[in-house]
């Protein structure tokens, strides 16, 4: 263990002051005229009456000094800071289950307003799929039609065109025939023959 | 001038004598009274300073004494009388530090007298009593004579014996310590009582707390529900 200077210093210091005190001792051993005297203390009497008379008297003051300046307002500050914290805790629970009510409702809000905007969606999908459907059928009916009509035009003209060529190849054939017979036939024969013919070879070529 | 402990008046008031001891009573009651008015003179919510301490003083002791009966209503009860049984044992204890203590008329620390722990003691005893039967109400008499009749005479002698105890034991601490200090002082008079005033700051509390624990422990027990 190091020792340092105040150590010795104040081993310094004790003896110093118990040579002190022994030197009084010595003093006032020789009755040197010493501030302090021995000590010539004796146990007090018992039963001083007097004494115990005051001293319950004055405990008795003492006590109602303090019911009236300590445990009074003290007791009463205490029943307050209870009462004041007490008061606090329920106005902060009051104050959560408002917050609580207010929290349910606004997620009840949310979730009806959510509710909502998925059926404005819904209703908005719906209809734009009845729109595209309408406008499907709509489009296929008009390319039926469309198709109907061309092909009952090219039917038309096809027949058309058929009498057309069977016409020009009546006179093709009556004038070729003309030209080959060179012989006058009755119009009504001729006719009738060519008329076969060509509705044979009408037949073969279409 | 002897070494005081005065076993004399002091001066008389009419008839009555007054010892050197009851004058230094009342100069620590004027304390703790004046403590108390200015500790408690502005009561605010949030306590600071004075008021702060000495409120901590009051409901630390009265924690302690609610925590050392086990029932509170009872605690609440007799909780300011053994606070200031403390505080007054306490202060007492400490007065006998002050310098001039026991030499100067007129200040000896209290306790050092039997006759002043007696008459504390006796208080005790009549508020283990009372306690007793404002709880039990005749009922408490019954506690005398268990768990057999033939116990009577020995519970007689404890309900004796714990103010006896009480009165002897405070007396003869402080009276004890006194004495050391002022032979010491007589033989060395520098710096060697000072450790021993240095113990005596530990012994003085202990002694307060001793006092006012076993009183509340008697008071308990009568006030309990054992009887």
């Amino acid at each position: 263990m190091k020792r340092n200077k105040s150590f010795y210093a104040s081993i310094l210091l004790l003896a110093m002051v118990l040579i002190m005190g022994f030197a009084t001792f010595c003093l006032a051993s020789e009755g040197g005229g010493m501030p302090i005297e021995a000590p010539a203390g004796h146990t007090p009497a018992f039963g001083n009456l007097y004494v115990i008379g005051w001293t319950a008297v004055n405990f008795f003051i003492l006590l109602s000094l303090l019911y009236k300046f300590a445990y009074g307002p003290i007791y009463k500050m205490l029943d307050e800071r209870t009462a004041s914290i007490e008061g606090s805790l329920k106005h902060a629970e009051e104050v959560r289950v408002e917050v609580d009510e207010l929290k349910k409702e606004s997620q009840a809000n949310l979730a009806e307003s959510r509710k909502e905007a998925q059926e404005i969606v819904a209703r908005a999908t719906k209809a734009a799929e009845d729109a595209k459907n309408e406008i499907l059928a709509k489009a296929q009916g008009d390319a039926v039609n469309m198709k109907a009509k061309a092909t009952a035009e090219i039917e038309s003209a096809t027949a058309m065109a058929k009498a057309e060529l069977k016409d020009n190849a009546v006179a093709l054939a009556i004038m070729a025939a003309e030209k080959v017979l060179k012989r006058a036939i009755t119009e009504a024969d001729h006719k009738n023959m060519v008329s076969e013919f060509v509705n044979e070879a009408g037949d073969l070529l279409c | 001038m002897i070494f005081g402990m005065w076993d004399g008046a002091l001066f008389h008031i009419g008839p009555i004598p007054v010892d050197h001891l009851v004058v230094t009573e009342w100069v620590i009651i004027a304390l703790i009274g004046i403590i108390a008015f200015m500790a408690t003179r502005e009561m605010q919510s949030v306590p600071k300073g004075l008021q702060n301490a000495f409120e901590a003083i009051i409901i630390f002791t009265y924690d302690f004494f609610t925590q050392l009966m086990d029932e509170e209503h009872v605690a609440k009860k007799w909780a300011p009388l053994l606070t200031a049984f403390f505080l007054f044992i306490l202060i007492s204890n400490y007065s006998g530090l002050i310098p001039g203590a026991a030499h100067i008329a007129g200040f000896q620390p209290p306790t050092s007298n039997w006759n002043v722990t007696m008459t504390l003691a006796v208080i005790t005893f009549f508020s283990v009593h009372v306690a007793g039967f404002s709880e039990h109400g005749g009922h408490y008499l019954h506690h005398f004579v268990s768990p057999s009749p033939l116990m009577l005479p020995l519970n007689l002698v404890e309900e004796v014996a714990h103010p006896l105890s009480l009165t002897v034991r405070l007396f003869g601490n402080i009276f004890g310590e006194e004495m050391v200090i002022a032979f010491l002082l007589f033989m060395a008079p520098f710096v060697v009582p000072a450790a021993i005033m240095g113990l005596s700051l530990l012994l003085g509390a202990i002694q307060a707390v001793v006092f006012t624990i076993l009183s509340a422990s008697y008071i308990a027990a009568a006030a309990g529900k054992g009887h």
